[in-house]
């Protein structure tokens, strides 16, 4: 049984069904029993600010560094040095979902990909998916492999910049510096422990070449998205936007050659995991040595959710039927970790236990569902992506009632957060993992064997932390660099065996059903985790598109019961531990560390002043946090 | 002279896709062996490594673009880049929009300027927009500008670009369709 507030019960086949006591299915008056911590009303906030000097309202609008458009608000006692309150915004309606209806389905493909300027080759593939689910079509082996060693790639586009150009200056000397004078001072002579993998003496040094714009690190991984970027055109012809990902493969013609090439690629990822693990150990370790408080700053209840990602060709036929096997089987595994425990892995019900509510963003609710079921007879709510309609109403701000363009995604009537981190958590701890000869699952900890490149071969171990926090987060991405190789490494071996034999099919052909209902989903992940394409045909045309993207998740506002998104409640727990000697002086590294921890994707709108002139932009980009 | 022309912008937004329609249209043209035309909307850190790796180096870049300044002004802009860049703070902020997906020539000129990769003289051709939502095809109004712009960008690749009235200072730049 891994649901403690649906109504959704287990027979002895493990097959669903709404509890027969359960007085009104899916109502919401119910209260479920929310994990998170509780905010103060605004009227408290209120007569907190007129009383008292250090109650302070902190905006950041936008929040900077961070793909498109996030706004976040928070009340602050600064000398209490907590937060009060805090809302998350989601501030650009997108609308791929209102984009799609009425299209021929393989539009999905080519337009959803434009949803991201970073992932669009993650949602043309849960596109794809999606749409081989419908279909019934299965891609071959060596298509689904190609697929995999693609999108490993892309996620090491995606870590460098997270890690060093859009969190990583948060640890930087420059910021630290100012923010923190006195632990810039301990970190200039505080010896790295990981000095032999990153070269860095100290941690103060590592600082320095975090540096935005001129350090080394910061420069470094610039160059390192170039080289994941040559090794996925190797095999996808083009990024951004790849246009050979097709249903039932890919479009493009792959040989030794290609591998080879990739492989030239991917050594470089060996050695640059193993540094890139040595420095954010050795950044979060400092940051716990010099105050525990930094163990809070971000902190929530470990509670996430995971589809997994990257197929194994041998298993993966496309229906949903066999998809609690085939993601089983997916080298990283699908789950739902609810306060750090590891509740199911299986993919349906993680899709049963997934409700998106608006209550609090700026749409009209919908009525009823026309799927009571999903194709196994498996209980859904109206409120599950296969029944959601999107009905953008844009409204005016207001704290109590509707705030931001982003929807509240829950599983189990719970918040959960998303992430590359996820994909480690639900891995080590299901203990899945197809037997390899590079990644090993403890249940407590992943380990990872990276070759010899430049640097020895060594064994790395991620080990489920003992707190979730901000930096945790980091860690974990930085981790999940070694992940991605390894996975890649795999794939490359197993790409290579089909080749020796033959087998070099990378597509198989389809037509579009021209009669009648059919759905698919596609479970399958962004650099920043979860991504999921819930598609429901009608006589040939897309009659339901609903995406839901790791930031929808993460950005969520608060729900029908007031429990707050992930990002809220992180906030809501963060200690303030800069240094300032007044409230005007205060810049709110803390919270921003929290938000940038989640590496937020967020429709880009862009308000540029420039001298004498205001430049409005509004570019046809990341819409990750408000699809919908 | 080894010489880049290029145009920049997003496709299939209607006059805001100038930079690559007529990078399109100018590639087709005969060109002197030491003249390029190429479209560099594939992100400004990309277009940093392939600078930075040119060799022999590009002397002269001509970048065709649509910038919507927001105001009236002339219909086609047409300048010599200074140079000069924003504090660092923008420019980290340029930095981040262009490695998750910002295509703007703005953006190109900060980034690629920054990193200190761009060719001695740089000249910026610049369409005022009148349509900027979705769409193929470039509004009546932009499209009877093209073969000026197409003119103009020929005059800068291949001639004495001072001859050819291109002012300095994107800003204060004096309009040459006017």
């Amino acid at each position: 049984m891994c649901f403690k507030n649906l109504p959704i019960e287990f027979d002895a086949q493990g097959k669903m069904h709404l509890r027969e006591d359960a007085a009104v299915a899916y109502g919401l008056r119910e209260r479920p029993g929310g994990s998170g911590p509780r905010t103060l009303s605004e009227e408290q906030v209120r007569e907190l600010v007129a009383r008292n000097g250090y109650i302070k309202d902190v905006d950041f609008d936008p929040v900077t560094r961070v793909a498109g458009a996030l706004a976040f608000h928070a009340v602050a006692d600064l000398k209490e040095r907590k937060v009060l309150a805090a809302n998350s915004m989601a501030t650009l309606f997108r609308g791929y979902e209102v984009i799609m209806l009425g299209r021929d389905p393989r539009d999905a493909i080519f337009i959803t990909s434009r949803a991201c300027g970073v992932c669009g080759g993650v949602h043309a593939v849960t596109a794809c998916l999606a749409l081989e689910m419908a279909m019934g079509l299965v891609p071959p082996p060596l298509g689904v492999v190609a697929r995999n060693l693609m999108l490993a790639m892309e996620f090491q586009y995606d870590h460098p910049l997270h890690l060093f150009l859009l969190a990583g200056p948060d640890y930087s000397r420059q910021l630290v510096e100012q923010t923190n004078p006195e632990v810039w001072e301990k970190a200039a002579a505080y010896r790295a422990p990981g000095r032999a993998w990153h070269g860095y003496e100290t941690v103060g040094r590592i600082m320095e070449d975090l540096n935005p714009l001129t350090g080394k690190l910061y420069v470094e991984a610039l160059h390192m998205t170039r080289v994941a970027r040559e090794a996925y055109v190797v095999l996808g012809g083009k990024y951004p936007h790849p246009e050979t990902i097709v249903p039932g493969g890919v479009s493009t013609t792959i040989s030794l050659q290609t591998f080879n090439e990739y492989y030239v690629r991917l050594q470089k990822f060996f050695d640059y995991a193993k540094k890139v693990v040595a420095i954010w150990d050795d950044i979060t370790e400092f940051f716990y040595a010099v105050n525990p408080l930094y163990k809070q700053v971000g902190a929530r209840p470990a509670s996430m959710i995971e589809v997994g990602i990257w197929d194994d060709p041998d298993a993966y036929d496309a229906t949903y039927a066999n998809c609690d096997h085939w993601g089983e089987r997916r080298w990283s595994t699908p789950g739902a970790v609810i306060d750090g425990k590891l509740v199911t892995t299986k993919l349906t019900a993680i899709n049963a236990g997934l409700e998106e509510f608006v209550e609090r963003s700026y749409y009209e609710p919908w009525a009823g569902g026309k799927f009571a079921t999903d194709p196994l007879g498996n209980p859904l709510s109206p409120y599950h992506p296969w029944n959601k309609e999107t009905k953008p109403k844009p409204v005016g701000q207001n704290w109590k009632e509707k705030y931001s363009w982003s929807c509240a995604p829950r599983w189990d009537r719970q918040t959960v957060e998303a992430g590359a981190y996820t994909r480690l958590w639900v891995t080590a701890a299901a203990q899945k993992i197809r037997p390899n000869p590079f990644l090993e699952a403890t249940g407590r900890s992943l380990r990872f064997k990276l070759p010899r490149a430049g640097l020895p071969e060594v064994e790395l171990e991620w080990k489920i932390p003992e707190v979730w926090n901000a930096f945790e987060r980091n860690r974990a991405r930085a981790y999940a660099i070694a992940f991605n190789a390894l996975v890649s490494m795999n794939d490359w071996l197993k790409g290579l065996d089909l080749l020796k034999n033959g087998k070099t099919e990378v597509a198989t052909p389809f037509e579009i059903p021209k009669h009648g209902t059919q759905v698919g989903v596609g479970f399958w992940g962004a650099g920043r985790g979860w991504l999921t394409h819930h598609l429901v045909l009608q006589d040939g045309f897309v009659s339901n598109y609903q995406i839901v993207t790791p930031s929808t998740i993460n950005a969520s506002p608060r729900d029908p019961w007031d429990n707050m998104g992930a990002y809220e409640e992180a906030v809501l727990n963060t200690p303030l531990l800069e240094t300032f000697t007044e409230p005007a002086k205060f810049k709110g590294i803390d919270i921003l560390r929290t938000i940038r921890s989640f590496d937020p994707c967020m429709p880009c709108t862009t308000h540029i002043h420039a001298g004498d002139r205001t430049i409005t932009r509004e570019v046809n980009t990341c819409a990750c946090g408000a699809e919908d | 002279m080894r010489t880049l022309i290029a145009g920049v912008g997003y496709s299939n937004l209607s006059d805001l896709s100038v930079g690559p329609l007529v990078a399109e249209q100018l590639g087709r043209e005969e060109w002197p062996a030491d003249v390029e035309v190429d479209d560099l909307s594939y992100g400004p850190i990309a277009v940093v490594h392939r600078f930075a790796e040119a060799e022999p180096p590009y002397r002269r870049l001509v970048l065709v673009g649509a910038v919507d300044r927001g105001r009236q002004g002339p219909d086609i802009r047409c300048y010599r880049w200074d140079g000069v860049l924003p504090p660092p703070e923008e420019i980290q902020a340029r930095v981040a929009e262009a490695v998750t997906g910002v295509i703007d020539l703005d953006n190109l000129l900060i980034v690629t300027g920054h990193f200190g990769v761009l060719p001695p003289e740089v000249f910026v051709v610049e369409v005022r927009p009148r349509a900027t939502e979705f769409g193929m095809q470039t509004s009546p109004a932009v499209t009877a500008l093209l073969a000026e712009v197409r003119r103009l960008v020929r005059g800068i690749a291949e001639g004495a670009p001072g001859e050819l009235g291109c002012c300095v200072g994107g800003a204060g730049g004096r309009a040459l369709a006017e």
